[in-house]
């Protein structure tokens, strides 16, 4: 088992462990292990995580805090539990991700790893061809568009997209047939 | 609408995730042979679609986010088996590169997002078709949106019921079901609509190419 396994092991492990704790400070204390072990890249690791996580708990931490309030329930102690244990799991999946090649870990489920390749492949795929789109876009554009502009625009652009998209994941299928990923 | 890391409890996790693993066994068996250098250009770009469309997503107050899938479109050009692999591939990456949904969540999204939008897709489809191929596209795709919407409301809303202290203080997610459901899914009848209009829309490209395999 390679070292990206072990991580992943270790990743699953904890994920489980933490979902059967229920004392805040035990998950406060575990937040504060992972972001001082999590070294140099510990504190952007942290804002990705609350930023991840900012909208959807603020929305339901409020929800919550009405509908607690008006029923004369405890409010801070459950959300202190839920938001900590939020922002832990989210910090352990980012620091995984920084720490390990997805691919790496996921090399013994060939499926997986096929299908995780050609998405990310795509995803990067996506990226440049809308980079290129939004400043083709924009040269043409000197004054900020109208909405019905912009929107004829996506929907022309759509299609040819989508044909670019295809021919790059035809090449890259094309250089995983020369190199075997299909054979057996 | 996946439902993000850390709400859910346990007892709804780790069963999702065994029966998630054995749709996955499912799903994946023989799967190795379909997959072609004229398959898998098409899977990884329609699966990249998913991926793109579920990260411009809006938070609900019902704890999960509002957003199209894609589902819909990846069912009816690949099956639903091949449908459900793709998207909880979709959901892995979101996961872990974005914090968008979880690895505790993974299973209850993709049953419930992956195999059932697939699955109503695809019954859908083929119960409307012969009212025409426009109308079974648009009403398959938006219903199986609501449906998937639908269950991960409700599997939400039983969280206080099903982990909580002795108090009744919630351990988990801590909104009931009459939260839930009407701030999950009024918001997915509006996205329904545009999730039609891009199934449709891709599923017109994929029958001029002849991609099509329902």
């Amino acid at each position: 088992m390679n070292r990206a396994r072990y991580c992943l092991l270790g990743y699953g492990l904890a994920v489980l462990a933490i979902s059967f704790i229920h004392q805040p400070l035990w998950l406060a204390l575990g937040l504060l292990t992972a972001v001082l072990a999590a070294g140099p890249a510990r504190w952007s690791l942290l804002r990705r995580a609350l930023l991840a996580l900012l909208l959807f708990n603020a929305s339901v931490s409020l929800a919550y805090a009405l509908l607690a309030g008006w029923r004369g329930q405890p409010v801070w102690a459950p959300l202190l539990l839920i938001n900590l244990r939020v922002l832990l799991l989210v910090f352990l999946g980012f620091w995984l991700v920084d720490r390990v090649r997805l691919l790496d870990a996921l090399r013994g489920w060939p499926l997986l790893s096929m299908v995780t390749t050609l998405t990310l492949g795509q995803i990067a795929v996506y990226r440049c061809l809308l980079d290129d789109f939004r400043a083709a876009f924009r040269s043409r554009n000197p004054l900020p568009p109208r909405p019905v502009t912009v929107l004829r625009h996506a929907g022309a652009q759509g299609g040819a997209l989508m044909e670019k998209a295809l021919h790059g994941a035809e090449q890259a299928a094309q250089a995983m047939r020369s190199r075997g990923s299909f054979d057996g | 609408m996946h439902i993000p890391d850390g709400f859910l409890s346990p007892q709804t996790w780790l069963p999702a995730w065994g029966v998630a693993a054995a749709a996955w066994t499912w799903a994946g068996r023989g799967l190795a042979r379909r997959l072609d250098e004229t398959l898998v250009p098409r899977l990884a770009m329609l699966t990249a679609l998913a991926y793109a469309l579920g990260l411009i997503m809006l938070p609900l107050p019902g704890g999960t986010s509002g957003h199209a899938l894609g589902v819909a479109v990846l069912a009816l050009v690949f099956g639903v088996r091949l449908a459900f692999l793709a998207y909880s591939g979709v959901l892995l990456l979101q996961a872990l590169l974005f914090g968008a949904g979880g690895i505790t969540a993974l299973g209850v999204n993709a049953l419930a997002l992956g195999l059932v939008g697939a699955l109503v897709t695809v019954g859908l489809y083929r119960l409307l078709a012969r009212f025409g191929e426009a109308l079974a596209v648009t009403v398959a795709a938006f219903v199986s949106l609501q449906v998937s919407a639908l269950i991960v409301a409700l599997v939400l809303g039983l969280q206080p019921t099903i982990a909580r202290r002795e108090d009744g203080t919630p351990l988990f997610f801590p909104l009931g079901p009459e939260i839930t459901v009407p701030a999950v899914l009024l918001p997915h009848l509006l996205i329904g609509v545009g999730e039609a209009a891009l199934t449709l829309f891709v599923w017109r490209l994929a029958r001029r190419k002849g991609w099509v395999a329902t």
